[in-house]
């Protein structure tokens, strides 16, 4: 009895995650116009129009882009934040941590909002630079707090170690805390990567011409529903997958050693 | 390659905490210098100084005839053997021993060649090819010391290299160790809290207390003649008795004994274990009634009690075999060269 009420428990618990994505990537394969029951596929042929669509491949594109780039960035402040923080101790170190971390309590309307406003006034254009920008305010305080939060004793004595074999600061960097902080760099950037994937607001208010594919996807909901959307969201759903699986089974199955 | 270790009036303050005292030591080209003393007392302080982890607030360092006072570890003739190993996890042993090799740029093929040879010297032949998790502490810490011999250093230090490793293993590792500081010539300065390694190890045992260097001289030395008070405690187990000095007399509990180069007054006299015997040879010694008695293989561990009830208790090394009854009465004496006499109020 108790354990086919913690089976249902575990059904209903995963069916409310995962039926908008199941019903999702079911209507993509949709025959007619309209991701509504009755289903007709299976038909591939909303794909095969979204990806001629090179509004949306330019999109897809663009959304990587900046995703990777926005980072890259990123994950390199980060570490070099972290390892600062962690390595020297002075007065105001504990203010300037809280500062790096305080952007993740803000929202993203407001961070958009806020960068919008400072960028018209300094004059540069908006672009995918911009919402790249954006992506950095919001991913620079998670990758922060991730690397920071891995570093301890070990990597510092090696890094001594290092220092003592007559390696100077930069390659103790490159040779020794590097390549032990990767699982956590990696996890920071992977994760850093699926959040500006899949980020609207700061991308819609800071992009102009060329756009990242959530705002390419808002702009085409504004005229209805179609099986095109859905053929989207299922590919944009494929890389996100795709990425954390990536993060799966090579960074974090490491740690499990 | 080799050098010898000048440091001179080293004094080092942690906040108001003064860790290093006065430090004066001279350290010969290839001695084996062990820095003994129990946690807190400087000696890792003094080791990382050496190192150059740590500018000390006064004094000099010298390594050959370079002063070294103000230079980074990196710009240094020494490296360092660490407590925790320090290995570097993502590096083949073959890369860590290398690793300060490629520092120095020495091109690929002669660091593996001398990387590989440094792993035999420690007894790692064939696993240069294996990764730090994969090994043993014992084969940790060989790693460790390979590593730190690979850029042939002047003057090796090693932090307690062997406090992590179980009793046996460290005994072996004493051995080697000492075959190995012969075979390199290096000067090795070695921490330690454990006094029978520095015995087994040293050429020279530096005792330290408070920052400061109680006594230095070889391990028979250091254990038969000890400098101080707090040196003839620390190395071993020893027996103290109050004395009155009168005139080079000691009047004591264990009765008049001869007593010199000690001036008037209270004193303590210290005897070891093992210098106390029942077969009437040296000075006799007040009868002493046994309350335990215990076989430790190569002797028995006899607790006496002088006197009266209520008297001193005494620790003697007994030759095994004649295990004395307990509640007997024993005579025990003394050679007179194994009283060490010191002025009470001086630790």
């Amino acid at each position: 009895m108790r354990t086919i009420f913690s089976w249902l428990y575990l059904i209903l618990a995963f069916g409310f995650i995962y039926l908008p994505v199941v019903v999702l990537v079911l209507y993509s394969f949709q025959e007619s116009g309209l991701p509504v029951p009755p289903f007709d596929g299976p038909s591939l042929k909303w794909y095969d129009d979204v990806l001629r669509d090179s509004d949306v491949t330019d999109a897809l594109t663009h959304s990587l882009l900046v995703a990777v780039g926005s980072s890259v960035v990123a994950v390199i402040f980060g570490f070099l934040a972290a390892y600062g923080l962690a390595r020297y101790t002075f007065s105001g170190s504990p203010f300037i941590r809280l500062l790096l971390i305080a952007p993740l309590t803000v929202s993203y309307l407001i961070v958009g909002l806020g960068l919008l406003i400072v960028l018209t006034r300094v004059g540069l254009g908006l672009s995918l630079v911009t919402a790249g920008i954006g992506h950095v305010v919001i991913n620079l305080p998670l990758a922060f707090a991730i690397i920071f939060a891995s570093m301890n004793a070990k990597q510092e004595n090696a890094e001594r170690a290092a220092r003592d074999l007559g390696a100077t600061e930069m390659r103790v960097i490159f040779f020794v805390t590097v390549p032990m902080l990767m699982p956590a760099i990696a996890a920071a950037f992977f994760l850093s990567v699926t959040l500006s994937w899949d980020e609207f607001i700061i991308s819609f208010l800071l992009t102009r011409f060329d756009i990242t594919l959530p705002v390419e996807i808002w702009s085409m909901l504004r005229s209805g529903l179609s099986p095109r959307l859905n053929a989207i969201g299922s590919v944009v759903f494929l890389i996100s997958v795709a990425v954390v699986l990536i993060l799966e089974f090579t960074v974090l199955r490491k740690r499990h050693l | 390659m080799t050098a010898a270790v000048q440091i001179d009036n080293l004094n080092h303050w942690f906040g108001s905490f003064q860790a290093l005292k006065n430090i004066s030591l001279e350290i010969d080209s290839g001695e084996y210098v062990t820095l003994l003393g129990p946690s807190g007392c400087g000696k890792t302080t003094l080791l990382s100084v050496l190192g150059g982890f740590l500018k000390p607030t006064e004094g000099n360092v010298h390594i050959g005839a370079r002063d070294m006072t103000l230079l980074p570890p990196a710009d240094r003739p020494t490296t360092t053997v660490f407590q925790d190993y320090a290995l570097f996890p993502h590096m083949s042993l073959r890369d860590n021993v290398g690793f300060g090799l490629r520092m120095a740029g020495v091109d690929k093929l002669e660091r593996h060649r001398r990387a590989d040879e440094k792993l035999k010297m420690v007894g790692l032949v064939g696993d240069g090819s294996r990764r730090p998790h994969e090994l043993s502490g014992g084969q940790r810490q060989r790693v460790a010391l390979a590593r730190a011999l690979a850029v042939e250093p002047e003057v090796l230090l090693l932090d307690e290299p062997l406090g992590a490793l179980d009793l046996k293993l460290r005994r072996t590792m004493q051995d080697e160790l000492k075959v190995i500081q012969r075979q390199a010539g290096t000067t090795f300065v070695h921490v330690t809290h454990d006094q029978e390694e520095a015995m087994a190890l040293a050429d020279r045992i530096v005792v330290m207390n408070a920052g400061q260097i109680e006594d230095a001289g070889s391990p028979r030395q250091v254990y038969n003649q000890p400098a101080t008070l707090f040196t003839a405690n620390f190395m071993g187990e020893i027996n103290q008795i109050p004395a009155q000095i009168t005139n080079g007399q000691a009047s004591t509990e264990l009765g008049q004994l001869p007593a010199t180069g000690i001036p008037n007054g209270e004193a303590i006299l210290c005897i070891r274990p093992e210098a106390l015997c029942d077969e009437g040879k040296g000075l006799d010694l007040m009868p002493a009634k046994v309350t335990d008695a215990t076989f430790f293989g190569t002797y028995v561990r006899v607790l006496l009690i002088s006197g009266d009830a209520g008297g001193l208790t005494l620790s003697a090394h007994l030759p095994p075999g004649d295990i004395p009854p307990i509640g007997d009465f024993i005579q025990l004496s003394v050679p007179t060269k194994a009283l060490r006499f010191f002025p009470k109020y001086r630790t």
